[in-house]
């Protein structure tokens, strides 16, 4: 069920599984960890009830076993273990989120908070690109809890969005060539704290992104360079507990 | 079909252990836009210039809106402690030129486009230097998916897949950095090409929207196109490459199989991608902003055939589909008028498949060209050369482009090879790379493609 037009996947690895958006068919495949060959999908949420038209990414959530899905004006949230035609268990949509096109998401659950990669809603569908922070179980027309966004935050065409815990970090990529990093506590117009790869590094048109905090390592996937970039990054690895 | 998915995962794995020093490293292949000048009044503007200055001057928009950052944000620029990337070309489409012995080839990978001499034949541990190379970004070369040269001018019709959104016009014998003579903007996910000299349209395939679209073989700019076929009942679903019958007055369709239904009538959801910058236009097709909510489906891979005026919701004719047909990521497709056979360049066979023109059901294929000797790696477009009767084969996975006699079966070595990398080089596939993750179990980074 895979093709070669593949915009998103995830890991889980208190399950061991990995997460693959299908666009074209409207459909989350689930396959093993171990997966390899042409193996089929261990579980399939795709149909009528799943309200799913425009995925390209997924964020799984291994604690509370949730599928977390952005799409443009809504994100949908599905149980991990579903499979077949399933509704999704919530649906954070409305005019009081004050998103539309989200992109991109990512889960925390041990702050409880999502981070939504969107673009601020406006009547001349021209809003500035924001990052849009929930309670991580914000269920319907729910206001964010913060909004990261403006002039100074550089926020641009949002990649893959990661979340270090520990730390306190949210990552992003930004097609402006460089990875940026803000404290989870940020909020408004604030420039990132961090920047990984760039300006005028060798990213080019970053997308893909992941963490590895045990070997210090954000990994980069660019469009433009078709490659796979790791920065080795042990400054950033570490809990943050002063403010700027 | 996992294996795609997981061949990357693997080529990075394996890059990470067992990297060609020269493959790897951080090198920058890309030249790196430093400025864009306005033109002085008195330099002619053709038309593709305008196009290149458009993508350029959004280039440079999107660099420049990172410039500059907060003092407060402490900037780690790099380099990277590793880099996984290939430095070779990554064949993607070919299109061979008997009339002046050559052929074309696009790299997806380094965003080339290559004309070799149609004798080469690179020993396996050597590189053949192309006659000519397309690249640059007044080209505006990125990922084209296809190519196809036409008969009488050599001309190189080459469409781009994702980045570029803009199908690009070579005048025969161009080279280096050169503007396309014409830049037509497609819909998004534009993949297939095929060319009906005697009707002179253009129809092309797009994969988003699963569509065929009917342009003009002359169509510049901002034309629309001629014709759409979209709907519930076509039988497209991501559509590949794309072959015409003159003959017969049809069309072939290579499909994966999934697909969702669009209504126009639907209200547009916002903030989803759409078809791209064309809703304007009529014949455009319908975005994933018109798409009906869990409507999708997979249908399983299938060759479907239509005929050649269909549009709208027409039905095809008749569909090649079923599991003795071995069809798995049919890709690139070619026609033989004088044979009577479909050629289809299988993804995940890796296999040339050949079925008779009027094949249709669970048809299994006349001819399977598949097996070590074949060399096939990936292949994901196929050519035929009705001069000097060969079958030319792109192999994506292989850094190669591979020459059979034209009725080869079974596991036939190729005649000839052309090789973009020694033929020990890693072949990675990494193909706009918009996501990763990584496997904290396994130490492994996964990249779809």
């Amino acid at each position: 069920m895979l093709g070669r037009t593949m915009h998103g996947v995830d890991y889980d690895a208190r399950r061991d599984e990995i997460v693959v958006p299908q666009q074209f068919g409207q459909a989350i495949l689930i396959f093993r960890g171990s997966a390899a060959g042409e193996t089929k999908p261990v579980r399939v949420i795709q149909g009528s009830k799943t309200m799913l038209t425009a995925l390209d990414r997924v964020a799984v959530d291994g604690v509370n076993d949730e599928i977390y899905v952005p799409e443009g004006d809504r994100v949908l949230v599905f149980d991990l273990l579903a499979d077949g035609n399933v509704a999704p268990k919530r649906v954070l949509s409305g005019p009081d989120t004050g998103f539309t096109a989200a992109g991109s998401v990512a889960v925390d659950p041990s702050h409880n908070i999502i981070v939504v990669g969107a673009a601020a809603r406006s009547a001349d569908g021209r809003g500035l690109p924001e990052l849009a922070i929930f309670d991580r179980t914000a269920n319907g027309n729910v206001k964010p809890k913060r909004v990261i966004t403006g002039a100074k935050s550089r926020l641009n065409d949002t990649g893959n969005i990661r979340i270090y815990p520990e730390g306190g970090l949210v990552f992003t990529t930004q097609q402006t060539g460089y990875v940026a990093v803000w404290s989870l506590d940020d909020d408004g117009d604030v420039p990132p704290r961090y920047t990984v790869g760039g300006p005028n590094g060798l990213l080019q048109k970053p997308r893909g992104l992941d963490l590895d905090p045990r070997h210090n390592a954000v990994i980069v996937s660019d469009k433009q360079l078709n490659a796979v970039l790791t920065y080795e990054m042990p400054q950033l690895f570490q809990p943050i507990t002063s403010s700027r | 079909m996992m294996r795609y998915f997981l061949g990357a995962v693997i080529g990075a794995m394996l890059m990470v252990s067992h990297v060609d020093p020269e493959a790897a490293g951080a090198s920058g292949i890309h030249g790196r836009l430093v400025r864009v000048d306005a033109l002085p009044p008195d330099v002619c503007v053709w038309p593709a210039a305008v196009q290149w200055a458009e993508q350029t001057a959004g280039r440079q928009g999107r660099r420049a809106a990172a410039l500059p950052l907060d003092d407060r944000t402490r900037i780690y620029a790099g380099p990277p402690a590793r880099t996984v990337q290939d430095r070779f070309p990554a064949f993607a489409a070919v299109a061979v030129d008997p009339a002046r012995d050559e052929v074309v080839l696009t790299d997806e990978n380094l965003f080339q486009v290559f004309a070799y001499n149609r004798l080469d034949n690179s020993p396996a541990d050597a590189v053949t230097t192309p006659k000519r190379v397309l690249a640059g970004e007044h080209t505006l070369i990125e990922f084209e998916s296809g190519v196809h040269v036409d008969p009488a001018s050599g001309d190189i019709i080459a469409p781009n897949n994702d980045t570029v959104d803009t199908l690009v016009v070579f005048k025969h014998g161009s080279s280096g950095d050169a503007a396309p003579i014409r830049a037509l903007k497609t819909p998004h996910g534009t993949f297939g090409i095929a060319v009906d000299d005697r009707r002179n349209e253009m129809f092309l395939t797009t994969q988003h929207d699963a569509t065929v679209v009917v342009f003009r073989k002359d169509a510049d700019k901002d034309d629309a196109p001629l014709r759409l076929l979209q709907g519930d009942d076509t039988g497209l679903g991501d559509p590949h490459g794309i072959a015409i019958d003159p003959k017969k007055d049809v069309f072939y369709v290579a499909n994966y199989g999934s697909h969702a239904l669009r209504r126009a009538d639907r209200e547009v959801r916002t903030g989803v991608p759409g078809a791209g910058k064309g809703r304007d236009k009529a014949n455009w097709p319908l975005g994933r902003e018109l798409a009906v909510p869990g409507s999708g489906t997979n249908d399983g891979p299938s060759i479907s055939i239509h005929a050649i005026t269909a549009k709208g919701n027409d039905k095809p004719l008749r569909v090649i589909k079923g599991s003795k047909t071995q069809l798995n990521w049919p890709t690139g497709l070619a026609f033989d008028a004088e044979r009577r056979e479909l050629f289809v360049a299988n993804d995940m066979g890796p296999s040339i498949l050949v079925f008779d023109a009027d094949a249709a059901g669970n048809a299994a294929p006349k001819r399977v060209l598949k097996g070590p000797r074949t060399a096939l790696a990936h292949p994901t477009s196929v050519s035929l050369d009705g001069k000097n009767h060969e079958l030319w084969v792109a192999n994506f996975g292989g850094h190669s482009a591979t020459a059979y006699p034209i009725d080869a079966d079974g596991d036939t070595p190729p005649l000839r090879t052309i090789r973009s990398a020694p033929a020990s080089a890693p072949s990675l596939m990494i193909g706009n790379p918009g996501a990763l993750t990584y496997d904290s179990k396994r130490e492994e980074i996964l990249v779809p493609n």
